[in-house]
């Protein structure tokens, strides 16, 4: 099993979220967050005040997956995330080690 | 006679006649019935059961709770108390009593047993408050009946008595707690019907303040409506336990199905769909929810507040022939319920102090209201709306006013979102409830903490017409009545008569549906990327005005917050803020790129050509070539002055008009163009000692200027002398033609004393926003003077105004100017001394 966890740019949500359950994801954690890579934020002045956006509105995506599948669902995002412009976002990968559902004790793949 | 086949033989009893009674309520749905049934079964099991035990002398058998209320539910627990006269017979009677619980248990009861003194029902342990609520129940079942009677007939009045306050607070507690859980709202998607506010906790809840309450409340509540809406929560609840076979509480979107395709608590036995069905239970835990209300505010402890706020009511100079008691306000003799100014008057004063209705005033309400309707003054009801809406308790009001049945005749267009479910995992209210909460959200705005909320409730003390605002969240959501796919064009159609009957002004209406219309618009632009200038430039055309912008943000503030408590993430708020300030930088700066072409089709242009019908070819002449921001920045009544003094041009070359508003008075001139002209203008004012808050100037193709200047009269100089207003307004003229010498003017004014700078200032120079201008925004502390200080320097550069925004935000006055060159942008060199020149200045 392995944990799929993607930064992308909130406008690419839906494309990327549809691409994935067509792919075969089941489910996923989806989460508002802020943040800056290489893409620094900017200055954006109003009626004379600066407000300052140094991290930037970005949507974190986790997902742990059957391995099989983990080739499928980086092209997924990949495809759907890119706009080729600087803040497209990232993809990370980590092992998992086992899965258990609370309600009935499941455990590893079939957890999931 | 062994103890099994006996105890078998009464389980086989007990089994068979339940599953008698559920099939008399499968057919008949009638979940009264079905209590009373299993409850008079249940007693029936349990005489059998303690028959051995009433051989002994001082034991009562008393049922306690539900059960003691005739109330048991297909899976509900009985409550059952064994009443011994005192300790002794207590400790005789313990093995039999044992005995006779566990024949009980066997037989599958849920029985919860408790065996006590009258001693002990004497006392109130804080601890276990619920035993003493479950007191107020009590009902004889069998053995020794004058042991009852001095329960049911002293211990228990007196104990009222003494701690009725303790119990009622105590009462109060857990109820406020309860609701917390729920989120204080009746409005559920899904909803426990046991313990949701407005469900059958509630329901008891009522009946036991009625009981423990020292004067008579019954006229407080609406009987029969509580006994109705019982009936129907009853009904549910035996059809949800008999659904899940076991004490299951939960409407469930698959029981909503079911519960209305067999109309379930409904009177005409046919199958309806989820949503009616939902709607019908939401009318009824309405009353509930009501009547619980009133009665615990009546008996909790708040009473020293409720009083300071009578206190204050009654010692406020009183015309209007309310009177207020006990927190309710009732009319007064000198008015009449069947009289709809008194009424809409009666709702206004609960918009402004946010008072309850007395329960006669709302029963009065309700008979005269079809005689109310008939005699409806629309023009009247519609300002008096707009006086509710604006109020800080609009949102409480318009609840009071919904429950009455005015609202739904006030706007009959309502009655198509009452009670109406949304069926989506993030609304969380029925859509008239979120109407209601949206509104709420705007007025308590100024209250919030975190510093976005601050931005916009800086931006709500901006608007010009915040009524178009109210009406348009009022109004939003009608759309969804009609059960299309797409509600907003639904909402315009359906609010569009419904404005016009209440004779809303045009502009109010117009930018009203507007709001409506787009009221997604910002949401969705939100959806794609906020920082990319091509989204946001988009948005910013569709939107096309600052003020309609500064609304519609508003809007989608409070209209996202109302989905659920926790819709507007901070994360989704921080976005909004910076879509509006991306956005109304992009109107403020492209605002010469987007001008009128009088020939094109728009709303507006052809409403001006029919209030003009005769001059089409002269108004398209005045209309082409001004930027679109004048058309949406003044009213039809105000272009078709303009375009009259413009007419006038031929023989007057300088045309001024004064209009005085409630707080401001508006100049406009109407003249051509020519140096100078701004900054004279604002001189003349500033001679006069006028303080400007708000300008605009304007040019058309043909070089025609119409500036409008709104100012203060500070010294109240027009106000009391009529006669100088034709003065002043020959003065402007006089300075711009050069008749009259503007320094002149100025030397005579009393020098200004020296203002105390607080905002710095601060010059921002941009040669890339506009194609054909330089915008200069200068942001500095206002004072008098100010704008004569920075457009007469503009003006001795050789530079020219092409359009000029003025606002003031409290001591923050905010200029934007688009400013040519002999007809091109400035050059970086001349731009910088200009910025410089001015700087010192300030």
């Amino acid at each position: 099993m392995t944990k799929l966890e993607a930064v992308i740019q909130p406008s690419k949500l839906e494309a990327v979220k549809e691409a994935l359950i067509e792919i075969g994801v089941e489910g996923m954690t989806v989460l508002e967050v802020r943040g800056h890579g290489r893409q620094k934020g900017h200055t954006e002045f109003y009626r004379g005040r600066e407000y300052t956006v140094d991290l930037l509105p970005k949507i974190k995506l986790e997902i742990v997956m059957p391995d099989e599948l983990v080739d499928k669902a980086v092209q997924a995002i990949v495809a759907n995330a890119r706009s080729g412009k600087i803040g497209d976002g990232k993809i990370f990968l980590t092992k998992i080690d086992d899965a258990i559902r609370i309600r009935n004790d499941e455990r590893g793949a079939a957890a999931l | 006679m062994s103890a099994a086949p006996f105890l078998n033989s009464l389980r086989d009893r007990y089994l068979f006649e339940s599953a008698q009674i559920r099939s008399a309520f499968e057919t008949s749905g009638d979940g009264l019935a079905a209590i009373h049934a299993r409850t008079a079964l249940v007693d029936k099991l349990v005489l059998r059961a303690t028959e051995p035990l009433l051989a002994l002398e001082g034991i009562a058998v008393v049922a306690l709770g539900g059960y003691g209320r005739r109330s048991l539910f297909p899976f509900s627990d009985v409550d059952l108390m064994f009443l011994c006269a005192n300790d002794s017979t207590k400790s005789n009677a313990r093995v039999s009593i044992r005995q006779a619980s566990q024949d009980l248990w066997d037989m599958r009861l849920k029985l919860s047993p408790t065996t006590r003194t009258p001693a002990e029902c004497d006392r109130l342990d804080p601890e276990n408050i619920e035993f003493t609520i479950s007191l107020l129940d009590a009902r004889f079942l069998a053995g020794d009946r004058k042991l009852f009677e001095r329960l049911s007939s002293e211990t228990i009045p007196n104990l009222i008595r003494r701690e009725r306050q303790p119990i009622v607070n105590s009462l109060a507690q857990r109820t406020k707690q309860r609701h917390e859980k729920f989120g204080e709202t009746i409005f559920h998607l899904e909803p426990n019907i046991k313990e949701v506010p407005g469900g059958i906790r509630d329901y008891n809840v009522t009946c036991w303040l009625l009981h423990l309450a020292e004067k008579n409340h019954s006229d407080e509540v609406n009987a029969a409506s509580l006994q109705r809406a019982f009936h129907f929560l009853a009904d549910a609840r035996v059809f949800l336990h008999y659904s899940a076979g076991r004490d299951d509480n939960k409407l469930s979107w698959e029981v909503q199905d079911r519960a209305a395709a067999k109309a379930i608590g409904i009177a005409e036995k046919q199958g309806m769909d989820a949503t009616s069905w939902m709607r019908a239970y939401f009318r009824h835990a309405r009353s509930i929810e009501r009547a619980a209300a009133k009665l615990l505010k009546e008996s909790s402890t708040q009473r020293p507040t409720l009083y300071a706020q009578l206190r204050r009511w009654r010692s406020r100079p009183s015309d209007s022939g309310l009177i207020v008691e006990d927190g309710r306000v009732a009319f007064q003799k000198s008015l009449h319920f069947n009289e709809p100014s008194d009424v809409l008057r009666l709702f206004e004063f609960v918009a402004a102090e946010g008072a309850d209705l007395s329960a006669e005033t709302e029963s009065r309400l309700r008979q005269t209201l079809p005689e109310l309707v008939a005699h409806m003054p629309w023009a009247e009801a519609g300002r008096s709306l707009t006086t509710i809406l604006k109020s800080p308790h609009a949102a409480h009001a318009l609840r009071a006013m919904h429950a009455v049945g005015l609202l739904e005749q006030i706007v009959p267009e309502f009655q198509l979102i009452d009670s109406l479910v949304v069926r989506d995992f993030y609304h969380r209210y029925t859509v008239d409830e979120h109407t209601f909460t949206a509104i709420d959200n705007l007025h308590r705005l100024s209250d919030r903490e975190n510093q976005w909320e601050k931005h916009l409730s800086e931006l709500q003390n901006q608007l010009e017409s915040p009524e178009a605002l109210y009406f348009a969240l009022l109004m939003h959501d009608l759309g969804k009545g009609l059960n299309t796919r797409e509600h907003t064009s639904g909402s315009v159609e359906l609010a569009r008569p419904a404005l016009d009957r209440l004779g809303i002004p045009d502009q109010i209406k117009d930018t009203a549906l507007f709001l409506i219309g787009g009221h997604l618009e910002m949401s969705s632009a939100m959806r794609r990327d906020i920082f990319d200038p091509e989204n946001i430039k988009a948005f910013a055309t569709k939107i096309a005005s600052p003020e309609r912008l500064r609304l519609l943000c508003l809007m989608t503030y409070a209209d996202i917050r109302a989905v659920n408590p926790d819709a507007l993430t901070p994360w989704k708020a921080e976005n909004l803020w910076r879509l509006f300030v991306g956005a109304m930088n992009q109107l403020n700066r492209g605002m010469d790129d987007d001008l009128i072409h009088a020939t094109a089709e728009n709303e507006q242009v052809a409403r001006l050509h029919s209030l003009i019908p005769k001059r089409s070819r002269q108004l398209n002449g005045f209309l082409e070539g001004l930027p679109r921001r004048y058309l949406l920045s003044h009213t039809s009544d105000q272009i078709a002055v303009h375009f009259d003094m413009s007419l006038r041009l031929s023989h007057e070359p300088i045309s001024v008009g004064l209009k005085m508003s409630s707080e401001l008075y508006e100049l406009s001139i109407v003249t051509n163009d020519r140096t100078f002209l701004f900054a004279k203008i604002a001189g003349t004012m500033a001679a006069w000692g006028m303080n400007i808050v708000k300008a605009n100037a304007f040019t058309n193709a043909a070089g025609v200027v119409v500036d409008s200047f709104y100012f203060k009269d500070r010294f109240r100089t027009l106000e009391l002398n009529p006669s100088e207003r034709e003065h002043f307004k020959h003065s402007v003229a006089d300075v711009i033609s050069g008749k009259k010498d503007l320094q002149e003017l100025l030397r005579r004014r009393a020098a200004e004393p020296s203002v105390t700078m607080k905002v710095t200032p601060n010059i921002n120079m941009d040669n890339e926003s506009s194609s054909h201008s330089t915008l200069m925004e200068v942001v500095a502390q206002d004072r008098p003077g100010l704008l004569y200080l920075i457009a007469s320097e503009i003006s001795q550069q050789a530079c020219n105004i092409e359009l000029a925004l003025v606002d003031t935000e409290g001591q923050t006055a905010i200029d934007v100017f688009y400013l040519t060159h002999k007809h091109k942008k400035l050059s970086s060199g001349l731009a910088n001394s200009l910025r410089d020149r001015i700087i010192s200045q300030l």
